[in-house]
């Protein structure tokens, strides 16, 4: 157990001959709060499914918890077991009600006997405050709802990490909130997360680090208040006038 | 319109639906599990796999089922090796020859479909499964499975009545089915109208029992879309 | 496959007649298609109900059955009608290819029925509100909007209703059309290698569908093409 759960050394990433990511040092202590944000096609969603291997990176050194991603790490499904990871658009699997969303995998990857994982599945739901939709499918659910779920289905993984690719962008605006809520209280719970997101109010609020990124590099990386009030690149700049203004 | 000769005849072209489900029945089963075996093949990413399946699906969609039964009933016996092999019993009839051929050719158009419903499921879907943790197999039992049973129905269920269709073929390697005896009957009696069309009719019936069946077990898998 | 030479002719004048009955029934199939669609898509509840039970029986029915009741029962009604005339007659009949012909190309057209229906139902009206918002009149939106869009949605099940008149066609051998079946039958007869003759059958009626889904699948890239320049 180290204090640094997350270590990511001279990382890059191609799609052919486009280059994702370039040169990117990272590294993320237990506890802590990242928020990742940048033009889209920066990288950012690239590089936290580098984390749990979504993507192979191509060059460099990614550790989690001490233990390297490489093609040589036979079980990559045991790093993820320690990664959660919530998507854009939720991903819930149509086909099973919402408590057995939450069942599958603690079931299949965590073995876990099918009543402990209903218990398990039940006490987020309800910390999601969402319990009393346990039956119901995907489709039933509001954008907000089911992402929600998505987040209590990571959580009942008890994972070392969260990664959120962009939580609330496939979300209407007024159930963008609710699902702010959670992650705030997740954060102050002291679950470690790297979150990228355009919400800069949640950013400004949560982060503990802020990092900018542009054309596949971390640009900037600041605390969040130095980050807003006195930006040092260009780049971050002119990103941040464009964000704020509307 | 000859009345009398219908309701005598249309008992006679009813004792030949048993060998016409046999056909259904058997095929269906056989074909849908070389179906997964040829859809595995091709998703395996081995080329020695994958293409003999494409080779396979190839030839079979490419060409008439009727060429296919008659290369295997007529065909095949060309053939002493054939003829001494452990097949032979089951080529040597006419009945096991339209169940081979029946099956080699379904099996090679379900194939088509169960992939179209595989390539239909939601890559997101699988991603989450990933992230997870699920083992490459999980995610196909759990997650792929039955999304993509759910997407291929509607094209599978027309497969069978194609399927079904196709067992009248039997008639002509000298099988009894249903369409063996009515031509048979038309031979005799030389009145197609009535004959031909009172089969037409049990075919259209059995048709519709068939959509209806696989309407109900559409309508029981699909819970989850409009619950 | 020294057993098939002197058999290539025929063979290629069975193709020839293949071709022709894929021809025929190509252009019969695409008629019987547009009226089937035209009388489901139609306001007109009886032209509705004859479409409707168009599609049920020739979906319904197995192919076989559809060319035999065709032939024959064509054959019995020319034949009582020759006879009032010339009562000496034993049996005259419709040729078995153009019986045939009319018969996988209204099997096949009951088919296209549906593609050709859904293709219209499955343009988006968006395209069509915005064709008309920007002026257009309903002749002009018909043929720059709705044909190409159906164009698009309708080829690639068209291209396997073209698949099932050219396999078909083997089907009209079973009422003595001469084509390639029927040269493998008279090959065997006097070669007796019934496997080495059929799979020359089967040889070419898998290049004749490659022939045609290739050209589709040319078809569709010039579509996708199109379809990205009008955007």
């Amino acid at each position: 157990m180290t204090d640094t759960l997350i270590k990511m050394q001279n990382v890059d990433k191609f799609f052919g001959d486009f280059q994702a990511l370039k040169n990117i040092n990272l590294e993320v202590k237990r506890g802590e709060r990242i928020v990742i944000c940048g033009p889209s096609g920066s990288g950012k969603s690239t590089l936290i499914r580098c984390i749990n291997r979504l993507e192979k990176h191509n060059n460099g050194h990614i550790f989690i918890a001490g233990k390297e991603l490489t093609d040589q790490v036979k079980d990559i499904d045991a790093v993820r077991r320690e990664v959660g990871m919530v998507f854009q658009s939720f991903n819930l699997f149509p086909h099973m009600t919402i408590v057995k969303n939450l069942m599958l995998a603690q079931r299949l990857v965590r073995k876990i006997k099918k009543p402990e994982a209903h218990k398990t599945a039940m006490h987020f739901l309800e910390r999601v405050k969402i319990a009393e939709q346990a039956d119901k499918y995907p489709v039933q659910l509001s954008g907000g709802q089911q992402q929600r779920v998505a987040i209590a289905r990571a959580l009942c993984m008890k994972p070392e990490i969260i990664l959120f690719d962009e939580p609330t962008s496939a979300l209407d605006p007024e159930m963008i909130n609710e699902v702010l809520e959670v992650m705030t209280d997740l954060a102050k719970e002291g679950m470690t997360m790297i979150c990228v997101t355009h919400e800069m109010g949640f950013a400004r609020s949560v982060a503990d680090r802020i990092i900018f990124m542009d054309e596949g590099e971390i640009v900037e990386e600041a605390v969040p208040e130095e980050f807003f009030d006195n930006p040092k690149n260009e780049r971050t700049k002119q990103f941040l006038s464009q964000i704020l203004t509307h | 319109m000859d009345l009398t000769l219908i309701t005598e005849s249309v008992p006679k072209i009813l004792s030949g639906i048993g060998i016409t489900f046999q056909l259904m029945l058997l095929s269906a089963i056989l074909g849908l599990i070389l179906a997964v075996i040829l859809l595995l093949m091709r998703l395996s990413g081995k080329w020695y796999l994958s293409w003999p399946a494409q080779i396979h699906i190839y030839i079979f969609r490419g060409t008439p089922i009727l060429v296919q039964i008659f290369i295997i009933y007529y065909g095949l016996p060309q053939f002493e090796f054939v003829r001494d092999s452990i097949f032979w019993p089951i080529l040597r009839e006419p009945f096991g020859c339209a169940v081979v051929a029946l099956t080699l050719n379904t099996g090679a158009y379900v194939c088509e479909i169960l992939r179209g419903g595989v390539l239909g499921v939601d890559h997101g879907i699988l991603e989450a499964g990933s992230a997870l943790g699920l083992s490459a197999q999980q995610k196909f039992i759990y997650l792929t499975t039955p999304i993509a049973a759910r997407i291929a129905l509607p094209a599978y269920s027309n497969d069978f009545i194609s399927l079904m269709k196709a067992t009248s073929l039997a008639s002509t390697i000298t099988l009894m089915d249903m369409t063996g005896i009515a031509r048979t009957i038309v031979a005799q009696t030389f009145a197609p109208y009535e004959i031909f069309i009172s089969l037409a009719i049990i075919y259209m019936i059995l048709t519709w029992v068939i959509q209806k069946t696989f309407g109900r077990i559409e309508k029981y898998l699909s819970h989850y879309v409009n619950p | 496959m020294e057993a098939v030479d002197g058999w290539w002719d025929d063979y290629f004048w069975g193709s020839m007649i293949v071709l022709q009955v894929f021809f025929f029934s190509l252009i019969l199939m695409v008629i019987f298609g547009l009226i089937g669609a035209a009388a489901k898509l139609s306001d007109n509840v009886v032209a509705q109900k004859i479409a409707g039970a168009y599609t049920i029986i020739f979906r319904g029915t197995p192919e076989i059955l559809v060319i035999l009741l065709l032939y024959f029962g064509s054959a019995i009604t020319l034949t009582a009608i020759v006879q009032i005339f010339s009562p000496d007659t034993k049996f005259v009949d419709v040729p078995p290819l153009w019986a045939g012909t009319i018969a996988i190309a209204l099997i096949v057209g009951s088919y296209a029925t549906e593609t050709f229906r859904g293709a219209f139902l499955g343009v988006k009206e968006g395209s069509i509100e915005a064709a008309r918002a920007l002026g257009m009149s309903d002749l002009q939106t018909f043929i720059y909007v709705r044909i190409p869009e159906m164009w698009r949605l309708a080829l690639p099940p068209f291209g396997n209703h073209m698949l099932s008149l050219i396999k078909d066609t083997a089907l009209i051998s079973i009422i003595g059309l001469n084509e390639t079946f029927f040269v493998a039958k008279q090959a065997i007869g006097t070669t007796g290698e019934p496997f080495t003759m059929y799979i020359v059958v089967g040889g070419i009626y898998l290049a004749f569908s490659s022939i045609v889904t290739l050209s589709v699948m040319g078809m569709e890239k010039f579509g996708a093409r199109t379809g990205e320049g009008a955007r």
